[in-house]
């Protein structure tokens, strides 16, 4: 083959800080092919030295404004291993709500507004508004219904203020959980019918591309995990299992210095692992809520699946697991007679901990030390995005040969690549949201 | 009727802070009389959902290029402005307000009187910090943004008017 191929998206010029596709071909031989993730550290580790224990998730659900509850989440439940807090059953269920709310309202962002257009074969959401007004409608109604019900639990959804060591320094009222509740009846599950019809129309255009890998996701015995569990599973290719505990997290992580990246990257038994929906899946197929598997089970998906593109429709999976799932932790806390009144828990002790919880793109590990006075004295964070780095990379490596043997145009190898990077749904921290304008005259 | 003021932003990117500091500010000191102050953070299609009947004004703080000076306030509506910013499409991460307030709109949603107050930055890169330049200012923005909050909602403010005019209103 005397192909040459030189596909450069260099993200930086596009967006503030993102990652970059180099791919340099020359007479068929593949002289560059890597995925460059140029970002900074940012030493959110380093801020929350010194602060109080009651401050440091508050400092932490800053490092993102669409994760924001995760890192809550992880924040707190670090903070209670360390200061030997056992929050009650009632904070257990809504904590695991709120993080059901967060999950739905990224994945329903990342399938509908990210990932559909390429499924429909234009590069952004705007020109489907013409054609599929009503499923951008549903969509949009479905992101505020996501963004409202986590509103109710955290007190908002962006840098949540109500979840705070010990339990909730302000609980929902039953008359809340029941309006959410009829919420989800009358609106949501209609509205995920519509969009569902769309995106099974379209869920056979992902590309068909295998490639075995380790995949981690947080486990726990009683259910899905998402929020609850102390441990983390990995499957392997052919399909057995391990379990590690959380306290693990660096020799479960392994993070290492890769000169592509500024970024550490990952791994675990093998070159690479997968977190996200898709591991997850993976892992946690057998727990998923009945409607859930069905839904699985129509779109065509089943473990053990090894082609990361499907990370979306795992997503569509979660979404209907997160919306069944938390109907039925409401019913329970209704059926119990609805919201009671409890104290924040106390601290018994002032030590170390850790703590994982499954963010939309992956798991999530927070772990903190604290000293006799309450005050922190280390912190360590690792996002699931950085962890999925290494085997980015290591798709790209299998993907390119096969498409170049395929004998794929330039345009193909390069849509091909961004549609695989979209499918990991990246966090790329250094991503911002300045605007840039020109005035009119 | 309602009337919001929302940052968007980065916290971790210095200056594309700036509007999640202002709103922060605003609540944490309890200057929010006759308006709600909201933090969106980067997601800014969450604007869209408070453009409801009874919105009267939604004021946006956020960082914007515009070719001025660091540090240099604009207060402009969207109309008055072009987006040149593209997305990448990778990610839940990166946003555009215009983007999404152009989507609004050709589904039928009422966009009500709106106005961005820009700053332009001097930094935005990883950091937990704010530009000196902007860091200055920080209590020229806050003053600003409460005011146009507060102001009638069919208040004419156009690209012209650096904050030093408006403080003259």
């Amino acid at each position: 083959m005397s192909k040459n191929v030189n596909i450069h998206v260099h993200h930086v010029t596009r967006v503030e800080g993102h990652g970059n596709i180099v791919v340099n071909v020359n007479n068929g031989t593949i002289e560059k092919c890597e995925w460059q993730v140029p970002e900074a550290p940012r030493f959110f580790e380093a801020m929350v030295r010194g602060r109080h224990f009651t401050e440091v998730a508050r400092i932490t659900s800053r490092i993102c404004g669409i994760c924001s509850v995760g890192h809550t989440l992880a924040s707190v439940k670090a903070t209670e291993d360390a200061l030997g807090i056992q929050i009650s059953e009632q904070s257990h269920k809504l904590r695991t709500i709120l993080k059901h709310a967060e999950n739905f309202d990224s994945h329903v962002v990342h399938v509908l507004f990210l990932a559909a257009p390429d499924l429909f074969g234009v590069k952004s959401v705007f020109p489907l508004v013409p054609t599929h007004e009503p499923v951008v409608r549903t969509a949009l109604r479905l992101k505020r219904f996501g963004h409202e019900w986590g509103s109710v639990l955290a007190g908002r959804t962006t840098h949540p203020t109500k979840v705070v060591p010990g339990g909730f320094s302000d609980l929902p009222t039953t008359k809340e959980l029941q309006v959410l509740r009829k919420r989800f009846v009358d609106e949501v599950v209609p509205d995920f019918k519509v969009a569902l019809e769309v995106l099974t129309s379209v869920a056979h255009k992902f590309p068909k591309f295998e490639r075995p890998t380790e995949y981690m996701a947080l486990h726990n015995t009683q259910e899905y995990g998402v929020y609850g569990g102390d441990q983390v599973q990995t499957i392997m290719p052919d399909g057995t299992k391990e379990t590690y505990r959380v306290a693990d997290y660096k020799s479960i992580t392994n993070e290492y210095v890769s000169p592509l990246s500024t970024a550490k990257y990952c791994r675990n038994k093998m070159q690479s692992y997968m977190a996200g929906a898709l591991a997850r899946f993976n892992n946690h197929y057998d727990q998923l809520h009945p409607e859930a598997k069905a839904l699985a089970t129509a779109l065509g998906l089943k473990p053990l699946c090894s082609n990361p593109y499907l990370n979306s429709v795992a997503q569509v999976v979660e979404i209907a697991h997160s919306v069944h799932e938390s109907l039925r932790l409401i019913d329970e806390i209704l059926d119990g007679g609805g919201v009671k009144d409890e104290p924040l828990v106390k601290p018994t002790r002032f030590a170390e901990g850790s703590a994982a919880v499954e963010v939309p793109r992956g798991i999530l590990f927070h772990s903190y030390a604290y000293d006799k006075n309450g005050m922190c004295v280390n912190g360590n964070c690792i996002i699931p995005t950085n962890q999925n780095h290494a085997n980015i990379q290591y798709d790209f490596e299998k993907l390119l040969p096969e498409m170049l043997a395929a004998d794929k145009s330039q345009d193909d190898i390069r849509l091909a690549m961004e549609m695989l990077v979209r499918g990991y749904d990246p966090c790329i921290s250094c991503s911002t949201h300045v605007l840039n304008v020109e005035f009119k005259q | 009727m309602k009337r919001y003021l929302i940052g968007l932003g980065n916290y971790s990117m210095t200056d594309d802070s700036i509007g999640l500091r202002v709103i922060e500010h605003i609540a944490d000191n309890r200057l929010d009389q006759g308006f709600e102050p909201l933090e969106l953070g980067q997601d800014a299609t969450r604007v869209l959902f408070y453009c409801e009947p009874d919105t009267e004004l939604i004021v946006v703080v956020d960082c914007v290029r515009m070719g001025c000076a660091p540090g240099e306030v604009r207060v402009f509506r969207p109309e008055e402005v072009q987006t040149t910013k593209e997305l990448a499409h990778f990610s839940t991460h990166e946003g555009d307000l215009l983007q999404t307030l152009e989507v609004g709109r050709r589904l039928g949603y009422v966009i009500p009187p709106l106005r961005i107050v820009g700053i332009e930055p001097q930094r935005v890169e990883p950091s937990m910090d704010l530009s000196s330049a902007l860091q200055e200012r920080f209590a020229e923005y806050v003053e600003l943004c409460i005011r146009e909050v507060l102001l009638p909602a069919s208040t004419d403010t156009g690209p012209q008017n650096p904050v030093s005019e408006l403080a003259l209103r």
